[in-house]
């Protein structure tokens, strides 16, 4: 074993964190590209894109009940319903892709959705 | 050394390798990544580097390659060892050509094992079309040098014994 050979292993464990560099940089510019989808009825009723630092108030109301979505520094939540059970607002609040905010006895879905819907989930053989 | 003797040690070489990759077939290994082996036929890769040329260790290596495709039976394996294989041979050589006095042979072959592990995975994310495998290269670099550094250890034995039988290869007494 000479010199050499432990700097080869350091550069080489070094080269083999590119990738992760790589997905972490850009996938910051991804995030920005996030939209809150609000589903009514298994139809959409509004988009809306997560912008930085934008805050806004959706109001949804249907013959079933009426429910309030509020969008803040990025997160989505439902602060106000009138449902019986209020499960919709106590699951809090969502950010990141995929997750999802139902309100089933108003059949309401917010659910966080990214531009480029590629990545795969899963993957089996 | 006559031609005869050349023939008969490349194709020793690639039984053997057929015979390893056998072996290797029978060692369970976490199946982080599609198709992802041990590499323990580059024990005959790496030890081909200290007796034989570059297109004499490419020809093995492809003999290598087609037969144990034949032998396992699929194709779909092929894109993988051939692109690790292909990969780890290039580095080791040149890393060898470059830099063979201030480096050990068991860091060509740790090194050699390592881009193997990265030629698999850019045929894996090739073919499924997800560059997130990627991902996985830490950790198969990780079992890649511990992998690299056991079969520079066996091709360190098998080189200084096969260097009594089989003195160093001229490139025209090939052909």
């Amino acid at each position: 074993m000479k010199k050499l050979d432990f700097i080869i292993i350091v550069v080489l464990i070094i080269i083999s964190f590119i990738p992760q560099l790589i997905f972490a940089v850009t996938s910051h510019g991804r995030n920005s590209k996030l939209y809150a989808e609000i589903t009514v009825k298994g139809s959409v009723y509004k988009k809306i894109q997560l912008q930085g630092d934008l805050n806004q108030s959706v109001i949804v109301t249907t013959e079933l009940g009426t429910n309030k979505v509020q969008i803040r520094n990025g997160k989505v939540s439902i602060t106000e319903a009138d449902c019986p059970d209020k499960i919709c607002i106590k699951a809090g609040e969502i950010s990141k892709s995929g997750e999802i905010l139902v309100c089933l006895p108003h059949k309401l879905i917010v659910e966080i959705k990214g531009e480029n819907e590629k990545d795969i989930d899963g993957l089996s053989y | 050394m006559i031609k005869t003797k050349k023939i008969v040690f490349m194709s020793l070489l690639v039984s053997q390798a057929l015979i390893l990759n056998f072996i290797e077939s029978g060692i369970p290994m976490p199946f982080i990544t599609p198709g992802a082996k041990l590499g323990l036929a580059n024990i005959i890769t790496v030890t081909c580097l200290y007796f034989f040329q570059f297109k004499e260790i490419l020809m093995i290596i492809i003999l290598r390659l087609i037969l144990s495709t034949f032998f396992a039976g699929s194709l779909s394996g092929l894109i993988y060892s051939a692109s690790g294989a292909i990969l780890s041979f290039f580095t080791m050589y040149i890393l060898k050509k470059i830099a063979s006095d201030k480096i050990s042979i068991i860091g060509i072959s740790t090194a050699g094992a390592v881009f193997h592990n990265i030629g698999q995975i850019l045929a894996a994310s090739f073919v499924m079309k997800n560059l997130y495998i990627t991902l996985y290269l830490p950790v198969l670099t990780l079992a890649g040098i511990g992998t690299g550094f056991f079969v520079g250890l066996t091709s360190n034995f098998l080189v200084k014994y096969l260097k009594n039988i089989f003195p160093k290869f001229k490139s025209k007494d090939f052909g």
